[in-house]
């Protein structure tokens, strides 16, 4: 039985189609990322999880109830919010204590439940704090714990990380995975961070504009777009368009080739003229621009740069050049 | 300014201005700039407003010669002690228990109103409902009283409706009761209380809507996500959140009934309040040394009463 | 510091009053200084801007070049205290506060001869307790009026002949008890109202002035309010809440002015007034010279003034007020006429007691009870102690 179920769910806001039509089933235990850029109804789906949005169609299913008529208190699912929503009156203890403390349970059993789910997240002994006195990394864990302490079946996570800078964010995607295999309860989590979707999740389903574009393994989505939009969003792929690709290969319809496996070359199919330089550190991103595509290829630092304005040739392995499918979405 | 209109040769100067040189000045000496934009506020409050605070003080430790009514400059409590004759302990009860009552009905009605309006209302209602609060503000408070001395009066359109419903019995029953009835509305204890509430209510929704607009949505969502039932996450998150706002209406109406002379003159049963007797001890008895004390009362529950408002924690939230 | 501060204001005041105490009343008026202030009663000083047929200003101000101004007071209380913070020539007050200001020294004698229409004033009035202390005039009578007993003509289809209709729970003419219908004077000195009924009703108290009372007269007229209080929903303290109350409140009785009846009866609302068999209260205002008066020249002319002008006779009108001057009744000065004096109570000038301060050296009795203690106990019978 899947953990979370949507059975053609819409949710409209007038004429506004936040989520259009998603048909989508989340694993127990499995860790799902929800991919999009922002009002591509993502997060909506998050919040019809919650409960803090009702379907205007469709079904959703919570380890197969229906909760369509549950009240986000009802429902066996904790979230940890974007902005993390910790109570400012309260201390951190209190705040982790919360919903132990609404579920009627004796002081101090949840003080203890509390302080031990602190110390899973590593803040023991900041139980005593106002949430004001704590930085955005430990805010972040405070409200994991939080959500944790209540021992979820599915824990929701709204671009938990999204105020959080590089390195802290590196840190925490790495210990949220831990903490998922640890516990091995459902997370599904919504970020627009692609690098992050990846790096995290067992499962990612890419959104746009309310509906779900394609869903798989991170592999899938990123050597494997299936429409333009996911190679484009995901990986920032070269998207060759239907007219190049005719002429290239014979195929009618779009590919996709990484920048990584573009290769300067003195002879080679595709001629192109160089737009722009930029230094990353191990390799070098060089723009072009070729039959009015725009392209981007990442060189290694022993090859030969060119210059901007020089008239190059483009090559690649055939197996590198990926066809997809015209059109929006991915047939499932 | 006015340095440089007096002094045109100097500003005039070819490379180092007046003006420059000040500025440089100011600039390599942050306290003195300080020091300059500070003093007019901080003697305006020390001498206008603290200073007839103390002056006040003071002359509630004179007395009065009860017959000629000339102030006697000697201290004394005896004045303090006159507080607590009978008669004038009544006074401060009356105007504490009213300003109490008053404050926690404008509370109980402002909440839910300045509730809607904070996360409810958008736009044109919005707007609509801003100037609903307001208006009753613009309108001159006088006119506003009388007007509800029509209102209450027995022959007045209340009595007219409680008629035109056949309720005149019900209206006759709660005039019957003892301590909050009266032989109308208008000159009830009841009376002075709703027209205590409808004037100061703004004051009290005011408040609340800024301390509540200020509660992001994700708090509540996150409380019922936690397992709070709606009135549970009103008892533990919106309501502690909104309290500095609460705290901070109910200083207003809560004080505003403390020094209020005109509403129990006008409405209500000529019983008197605290404002009113600093009104007649002062300004006609000319026994300013009572005046002085009695006025001293609502800035002693004042502090007191915000003291304790900071002990249970009302303003954890800010 | 503080203390330092108490006694130089201590010693300043102490000055001020021995130098008030030196001042000789004038022997002659000179050249007027060209100013005037008075306090005074609302409505006292017309200079035709309410209605242009009362003007009794404006002829002084071109006769004289005294300019007036006037700072209204509502009560007797306000009175002493604007006297008392000084500043003001005149004031026209009313008995309850003139001997506060006299034995104050705010006031100071003035030399009736310096008057000429002296001889005018109403001989009853010429040596009244409540400006002539110790053989000295203090001022010149200016106007007087009874305490009337206003009444609803339709609850009460015969006059009512006793105070007791306001005093006493009583079933009325229509069938229904005055309880919550009826009205008192929200100030101390109506408890001199209730002593003038007792004075009719229980005479065994021995009350001969309803200003002079001793422990025991004065226990019994708070008795009698405390039970008054029951049948009070609301004591009336300005005249135009009155007013309003007797339209809107179903009120049916009241101690009231003669100006409330003729402004109730103008609107048509079916009220008329009567002196009852108890008598009444009265006030009986005197123009009285602050001690420190900048403008006395102005303001012996003004007293003057007072009496030989129109001022008498149109103000008895515009206020529904005795002049004291008897002349102005009829003598054609001013609008008023014989029977108009009559009907505002120069007929029962006998029963009315005039409003004085009560004092604790009274001259009927061995001590009375004191005005400070009429102050604050009535505001505990109208709380209901």
């Amino acid at each position: 039985m899947p953990a979370v179920s949507f059975d053609h769910v819409s949710r409209h806001f007038g004429a506004v189609k936040a989520v259009d039509d998603v048909i989508l089933d989340i694993a127990e235990g499995e860790f799902f990322a929800m991919l999009g850029p922002s009002g591509s109804g993502k997060t909506t789906c998050l919040r019809l999880i919650a409960g803090f949005e009702r379907p205007t169609g469709g079904d959703i299913r919570i380890f197969g109830e229906p909760v369509a008529d549950l009240p986000p208190y009802k429902r066996q699912v904790n979230t940890v919010f974007q902005d993390y929503a910790l109570f400012p009156h309260l201390n951190v203890r209190d705040n982790v204590a919360y919903g132990l403390m609404i579920a009627g349970r004796g002081k101090r059993e949840r003080h203890a439940e509390a302080e031990a789910a602190l110390e899973m997240v590593r803040l023991g002994g900041y139980g005593s704090r106002k949430p004001s006195e704590l930085s955005g990394g430990q805010r972040q864990r405070v409200a994991l714990a939080r959500a944790l302490v209540n021992k979820p079946r599915v824990l929701l996570l709204d671009e938990p990380l999204g105020a959080l800078d590089l390195k802290l964010r590196e840190q925490m995607q790495e210990e949220l995975k831990t903490l998922q295999r640890q516990l091995g309860i459902t997370f599904v989590f919504v970020t627009h961070d692609q690098g992050e979707a990846l790096s995290m999740a067992d499962r990612v389903a890419v959104f746009n504009e309310g509906k779900i574009i394609q869903v798989g393994s991170p592999e899938d989505i990123y050597f494997r777009p299936e429409v333009p939009f996911v190679a484009d969003f995901v990986g920032s792929s070269n998207v060759l368009p239907e007219a190049l690709v005719a002429r290239l290969t014979g195929e009618t319809c779009p590919a996709a080739i990484r920048p990584e496996r573009l290769r300067l070359a003195s002879e080679g199919p595709l001629k192109a003229r160089v737009t722009g330089l930029s230094f990353l550190g191990l390799s070098t991103r060089v723009s072009f621009e070729a039959e009015g595509t725009r392209l981007t290829a990442l060189l290694p630092q022993d090859v030969a740069r060119p210059r901007e304005g020089d008239e190059v040739a483009l090559s690649w392995a055939a197996e590198d050049l990926h066809l997809m499918r015209a059109g929006q979405r991915a047939g499932a | 300014m006015t340095m440089v209109q007096t002094t045109p040769s100097a500003q005039a100067a070819p490379s180092e201005g007046v003006l420059t040189r000040i500025s440089d000045t100011l600039w390599r000496r942050p306290t003195l700039l300080l020091l300059i934009l500070l003093t007019p506020p901080a003697l305006w409050l020390g001498i206008i407003y603290l200073g007839s605070l103390f002056a006040l003080l003071l002359q509630s430790f004179f007395s009065i010669d009860h017959f000629t009514g000339l102030i006697n400059h000697e201290f004394t409590l005896a004045t303090y002690a006159e507080l607590f004759t009978p008669a004038n302990f009544d006074i401060i009860r009356r105007t504490v228990g009213m300003a109490a009552l008053v404050t926690v009905a404008s509370a109980v009605i402002a909440f839910p109103i300045a509730y809607y309006a904070a996360r409810y209302a958008k736009g044109a209602w919005r707007a609509l409902f801003y100037l609903g609060i307001m208006m009753p503000l613009w309108s001159s408070y006088l006119v506003k009283v009388y007007a509800w001395k029509l209102i209450l009066a027995k022959e007045g359109i209340l009595t007219w409706i409680f008629e035109g419903l056949h309720l005149t019995w019900l209206l006759d029953a709660y005039l019957a009761l003892p301590v909050i009835g009266g032989n109308s509305l208008s000159v009830s204890p009841t009376g002075t209380f709703l027209v205590f509430v409808y004037v100061w209510l703004p004051y009290m929704v005011l408040p609340i809507q800024a301390a509540l607009e200020r509660v992001p949505t994700s708090m509540l969502e996150a409380s019922g996500d936690l397992g709070a039932k709606p009135a549970q996450t009103f008892r533990h998150v919106l309501l502690p959140l909104a309290l500095p706002g609460v705290i901070a209406g109910s200083i207003f109406t809560f004080s505003l009934t403390l020094g209020d002379y005109i509403i129990p003159q006008i409405i209500g049963t000529s019983r008197l309040f605290i404002g009113q007797a600093v009104y007649q001890h002062q300004g006609i008895a000319g026994n300013i040394p009572l005046a002085a004390a009695f006025a001293v009362v609502p800035i002693v529950i004042m502090g007191v009463y915000l003291w304790t408002a900071k002990r249970m924690g009302a303003f954890d939230a800010l | 510091m503080t203390n330092r501060f108490i006694t130089a204001a201590v010693s300043a005041i102490t000055a001020a009053s021995l130098a008030t105490s030196a001042v000789a009343q004038m022997t002659e008026i000179g050249e007027g200084e060209g100013a005037l202030s008075i306090v005074a009663w609302a409505g006292y000083i017309e200079r035709g801007e309410t209605d242009a047929a009362f003007d009794w200003v404006t002829k002084f101000e071109e006769a004289t070049s005294c300019k007036v101004s006037v700072k209204t007071a509502n009560t007797s209380d306000e009175m002493v205290a604007l006297m008392n913070e000084g500043g003001f020539d005149l004031v026209t007050a009313s008995g309850d506060a003139s001997l506060r200001m006299i034995a104050g020294k705010r006031v100071q004698p003035i030399n009736v001869g310096l008057i000429p229409s002296w001889s005018t004033v109403d001989d009853r009035l010429k040596e009244a307790p409540w400006h002539y202390v110790n053989g000295e005039h203090y001022g010149t009578p200016y106007m007087w009026g009874p305490n009337v007993l206003m009444y609803n003509t339709e609850a009460f289809p015969e006059a009512p002949t006793s105070w007791n209709v306001v005093f006493e729970e009583t079933t009325l003419a229509d069938g229904s008890s005055n309880k919550g219908r009826v009205q008192a004077y929200d100030g101390p000195i109506h408890i001199a109202d209730a002593a003038n009924y007792l004075m009719a009703h229980q005479p065994e108290l021995g009350i001969t002035d309803p200003y002079e009372l001793t422990a025991e007269q004065y226990a019994a007229a708070l008795d009698l309010l405390r039970g008054q209080r029951e049948l009070v929903s609301r004591y009336w303290h300005d005249a135009f809440i009155q007013i309003d109350d007797f339209k809107n409140e179903g009120m049916v009785a009241s101690g009231s002015w003669p100006f409330q009846v003729n402004l109730l009866q103008a609107d048509g609302v079916p009220v008329a007034s009567v002196i009852p068999e108890e008598g009444a209260t009265g006030w009986a205002d005197t123009t009285m010279l602050h001690a420190e008066a900048e403008h006395p020249n102005c303001a012996y002319m003004w007293m003057e003034h007072t009496l030989s002008s129109n001022l008498q006779s149109d103000l008895s009108v515009w206020f529904g007020a005795v002049p004291s001057v008897p002349a102005a009744c009829s003598d054609g000065s001013g609008m008023q006429t014989q029977e108009g004096c009559d009907a505002n109570g120069l007929a029962q000038f006998d029963k009315i007691k005039f409003w004085k301060t009560p004092v604790a050296n009274c001259e009927s009795q061995d001590e009375c009870v004191p005005y400070y203690r009429w102050v604050s106990d009535y505001i505990g019978v109208i709380g209901g102690r």
